[in-house]
C-alpha cells in the first residue's frame, strides 16, 4: 500500500473509532445552529408587556387597546394614573407605557392626536423593537381609522414599494446560518484534527516508528492532509443532512461550486493546523492553542451573522482569515445563487492564503517531525 | 568473528549540551549474530540504537548498517532496518492487523507480501488468536508480542532492539527471548539493547558492555566472564552481626562484600569450599548459606566499573 493512503487510512480509521470526539464535532456545530437559529431566527421577535393609561376613555380609545391585544406581539395592562404605570416601568414590569391622553379621539377627525410613550431602555434591542413596534401598530391604526371613517384609502405622501428579492426568495436567519454552520469543519475538523493528528503522533511516541521508516516527512504530510480532508467532508456532509432535516432551509446546493470552495477552506484550516502544531511547545499547548484559535475564529469569520454586525477593527481582522472568504462563497452560491465568476474572488483568496500558509508551514513541519 | 559484515560503527560521538552521550563508540556487527549493548541505565544504549535507526543525529564518527553510510543513504538504512523501541507504539483503536497494515504501507509492501507477513507473525510470532482485536484489549504481554511483529512486517535483513522486555515479567520475558532466538532462525541480524545481564547472556554471541557513553568491553559473553572476571566465586551468606568476624575470618582470600554476601576470588573455589566452612564453624560463625556461583556478567561490569547494572 501507498504509504500517504497508509497514513490516512489510519488517521481515518482512528478518528471515526473515537466516538465522543466524532459525536461532539458533529453535535457542537449543530447545537449552534439550532441555538443561533432559536435566538435570531424567530418570525415574531419577542412579545412586549406593555402599560397603557387610558385618559380619554372613548370607544376608539378602547379600540387602540384591543387593537393592541389583537397584535400578538403586546400583551396589554391597563393602568388608572400614569404615576402608577411609570412604577410598573421601572420595576420592569412592562417593557413600555402608552398614555392616551385626554381628547384624543377628538383630536384625532379634527388635527393632530399625540400619545406619549416610555420606554424601558435597559436593553437597547429590546426597546428598540418595542418603540419601533409601537409606532407601526399607531400608524397602521390610523389607516385603518382613516379608512372606516372617511371611506375612502388612505395614501402614504411618499410610498415605498419594496420589489422581489434580488435572491428572488426572502431569507429567514435559517436560510443565513445553514451555509456559515456549514463552513464549521473548515474550523474544527480542519484544523483541530490537522493539529491534533500531527501531535498526537509525537505525544505517543508512534513518530519514532515513523521516523524509523522510510517514509519521507512530505508524504507523511500528505497523507495527514488527506485524513483530515475526508473528515472535514464527512463532518460537512452530516452537518448539512442534519441541517436539512431539521431546519428545511430554503438554499440552493450547487454542489461543483460548493466542493472547491470547501476543499481550499480545508486546506487553509489544515495549514493553520499544521502551523499551530509545529509552534506549540507541547502537545497540550497545540491542541489547546488549535481549540482556542477555532473557537474565536468562530466570530470572526461572518458564520453565525454577518460580518458588519462586528466593529470595523474586528471586521479587519476578519478579513485576514481565510475561512471568511470560504463562508462568503457558501453563502453566495447557496443564497444568492451565485455563479462561478462571482465566486472567483473568494476562490483566488483562498487559494492564495493556502499556498502560503503552505509555503510557511512545510519547513516549519519537516523541522518538527525531524526534531529529535 | 567473520562473515558479512552488517552493521560497523567507528568512533561514534555524541552530545546533549554539555554531557557526552557516545563517547567513541566503535563495533560491528556480522550477518546473523545477536549482538548484545549490556549497560545500565544512562549508559548511552538508547542514544545509539536511534542513531543506528536514522532518529538521533551524530556529532563525530561513521556508521555503516546494512552495507548504507548512515548519513547518505538513510533512506536504505530505514528500509533495512526494522526498529522495536522499548515502548509500546502501536495504535489503540486500531487491531492488530490494522497496525500491521499501518506498518506495512510505510514501507510500500504489497499485499501478497503483506499476507505472506501476517501469516508469519501468526504462526512464528503466535499472534494468530488476537490479530483481529483491537489493542487496547491485549495484555501487556500481547501488546509488546505485536509490537515486535509490526516492527519487522516488512522482513528486514536487521532487527534493532532497545530493551525490548524492560518490564516484563520473568514468563513473559522467557517467551519474549523465544521470540528474538526465532529471529536468528530466520536469518536476521539483532542488534539488542539491554540492561538485563541475563538477557545478554542468554541471547547474545556477543556483548558489548557499555558505560558512560563508552563500551569498556566487547566479546562473547562467556569469554568476558572468563577472561575479566575469572572463575566461579563462593558466597557466604551470615547473621549480619556476624559479617565483621566473617570478613576478619576470611581475611587471607580476595573477598568483597555484596547484598550482605561475602564473596571469595579464588582459583580453584570448590576445594576450599570445605576449609572456608570449617574456619567459619572454629570461629563460631554460623552460615545461612554457602555456595559456588559462576560468574555473570553483572560481575564483569562491576570488576570493570565497580558499580552494578542496576545502579542509577
Amino acid at each position: 500500500m501507498n504509504p500517504i493512503i497508509g497514513i490516512a487510512k489510519k488517521d481515518v480509521k482512528t478518528f471515526f473509532r473515537e466516538k465522543g470526539t466524532v459525536f461532539w464535532t458533529i453535535a457542537f456545530p449543530v447545537l449552534m445552529l439550532l441555538l443561533f437559529t432559536a435566538i435570531f431566527g424567530r418570525e415574531i421577535p419577542l412579545t412586549a408587556n406593555i402599560g397603557i393609561v387610558d385618559s380619554d376613555k372613548t370607544p376608539i380609545t378602547a379600540s387602540v387597546i384591543s387593537g393592541f391585544n389583537n397584535t400578538k406581539v403586546f400583551n396589554v395592562k391597563a393602568f388608572e394614573n400614569k404615576t402608577e404605570a411609570l412604577e410598573a416601568l421601572k420595576a420592569t414590569k412592562v417593557h413600555a407605557v402608552v398614555t392616551i391622553p385626554q381628547n384624543f379621539t377628538f383630536n384625532l377627525y379634527t388635527s393632530t392626536a399625540n400619545v406619549s410613550l416610555a420606554v424601558d431602555e435597559t436593553n437597547p434591542d429590546v426597546a428598540r423593537l418595542v418603540r419601533d413596534g409601537i409606532k407601526t401598530f399607531f400608524s397602521e391604526f390610523y389607516k385603518q381609522f382613516y379608512n372606516e371613517t372617511f371611506h375612502r384609502n388612505y395614501t402614504e405622501p411618499i410610498s415605498v414599494v419594496e420589489e422581489s428579492s434580488v435572491t428572488h426568495q426572502r431569507i429567514g436567519y435559517k436560510e443565513y446560518i445553514v451555509p456559515g454552520v456549514l463552513c464549521y469543519p473548515l474550523l474544527f475538523s480542519s484544523m483541530v484534527a490537522s493539529t491534533g493528528a500531527i501531535v498526537y503522533e509525537r505525544e505517543k511516541g508512534t513518530l519514532k516508528k515513523i521516523r524509523a521508516s522510510p517514509i519521507r516527512p512530505l508524504n507523511m504530510l500528505f497523507g495527514k492532509t488527506l485524513a483530515a480532508l475526508f473528515q472535514t467532508t464527512i463532518s460537512i456532509l452530516i452537518i448539512a443532512v442534519l441541517a436539512v432535516v431539521l431546519l428545511g432551509p430554503k438554499i440552493n446546493w450547487n454542489i461543483p461550486l460548493l466542493v472547491p470552495v470547501m476543499f481550499l477552506g480545508s486546506l487553509n484550516g489544515i495549514a493553520i493546523g499544521l502551523l499551530i502544531s509545529c509552534i506549540g511547545r507541547s502537545p497540550q499547548e497545540a491542541s489547546g492553542a488549535a481549540t482556542t484559535v477555532g473557537i474565536v475564529l468562530q466570530f470572526f469569520i461572518g458564520m453565525y451573522f454577518p460580518l458588519e454586525y462586528l466593529p470595523e477593527y474586528l471586521q479587519q481582522v476578519g478579513r485576514f482569515i481565510p475561512m471568511t472568504y470560504a463562508a462568503q462563497a457558501v453563502r453566495d452560491v447557496m443564497i444568492r445563487n451565485a455563479v462561478i465568476s462571482d465566486i472567483f474572488q473568494p476562490i483566488i483568496m483562498l487559494a492564495v492564503s493556502a499556498v502560503i500558509l503552505y509555503a510557511v508551514g512545510v519547513p516549519l513541519y519537516k523541522r518538527w517531525v525531524e526534531k529529535e | 568473528m567473520s562473515g558479512k559484515l552488517i552493521i560497523e560503527v567507528e568512533d561514534l560521538v555524541k552530545h546533549y549540551d554539555e554531557v557526552r552521550a557516545l563517547d567513541g563508540v566503535s563495533f560491528s556487527v556480522y550477518e546473523g549474530e545477536i549482538f548484545g549493548v549490556l549497560g545500565p541505565n544512562g549508559a548511552g544504549k538508547t542514544t545509539l540504537m536511534e542513531i543506528l535507526c536514522g532518529l538521533r543525529r551524530f556529532d563525530e564518527g561513521k556508521a555503516t548498517v546494512g552495507g548504507f553510510d548512515l548519513i547518505k543513504d538513510s533512506y536504505k538504512v530505514r528500509k533495512s532496518i526494522g526498529f522495536c523501541p522499548q515502548e509500546t507504539l502501536l495504535y489503540d483503536l486500531l487491531s492488530v492487523r490494522e497496525n500491521f497494515a499501518f506498518a506495512a504501507s510505510l514501507y510500500s509492501l504489497s499485499s501478497k507480501k503483506f499476507k505472506e507477513r501476517v501469516e508469519f507473525s501468526a504462526k512464528v510470532l503466535g499472534i494468530g488468536e488476537f490479530l483481529s482485536r483491537r489493542v487496547q484489549q491485549l495484555s501487556g504481554g500481547m501488546k509488546r508480542r505485536a509490537n515486535l511483529a509490526a516492527s519487522i512486517i516488512h522482513d528486514p535483513p536487521i532487527v534493532i532492539l532497545d530493551e525490548p522486555t524492560l518490564g516484563f515479567d520473568p514468563n513473559i520475558k522467557r517467551e519474549f527471548w523465544e521470540l528474538i532466538k526465532t529471529l536468528k532462525n530466520h536469518r536476521k541480524t539483532v542488534l539488542l539493547s539491554t540492561h538485563d545481564m541475563y538477557e545478554a547472556d542468554e541471547l547474545c554471541n556477543r556483548v558489548a558492555i557499555m558505560d558512560k557513553g563508552k563500551i569498556v568491553a566487547l566479546d562473547k559473553p562467556h569469554i568476558l566472564k572468563e577472561t575479566i572476571s575469572g572463575e566461579a566465586s563462593i558466597h557466604i551468606k551470615v547473621k549480619d552481626d556476624q559479617i565483621k568476624k566473617a570478613l576478619k575470618t576470611l581475611d587471607k582470600y580476595d573477598h568483597m562484600v555484596r547484598d550482605n554476601e561475602v564473596q571469595i576470588f579464588v582459583t580453584n573455589p570448590w576445594e576450599i569450599m570445605s576449609e572456608v566452612s570449617n574456619k567459619l564453624i572454629s570461629q563460631g560463625i554460623l552460615t545461612e548459606k554457602i555456595e559456588v556461583v559462576e560468574p555473570t556478567l553483572e560481575d564483569v561490569f562491576i570488576k570493570l566499573t565497580g558499580r552494578r547494572l542496576t545502579e542509577e
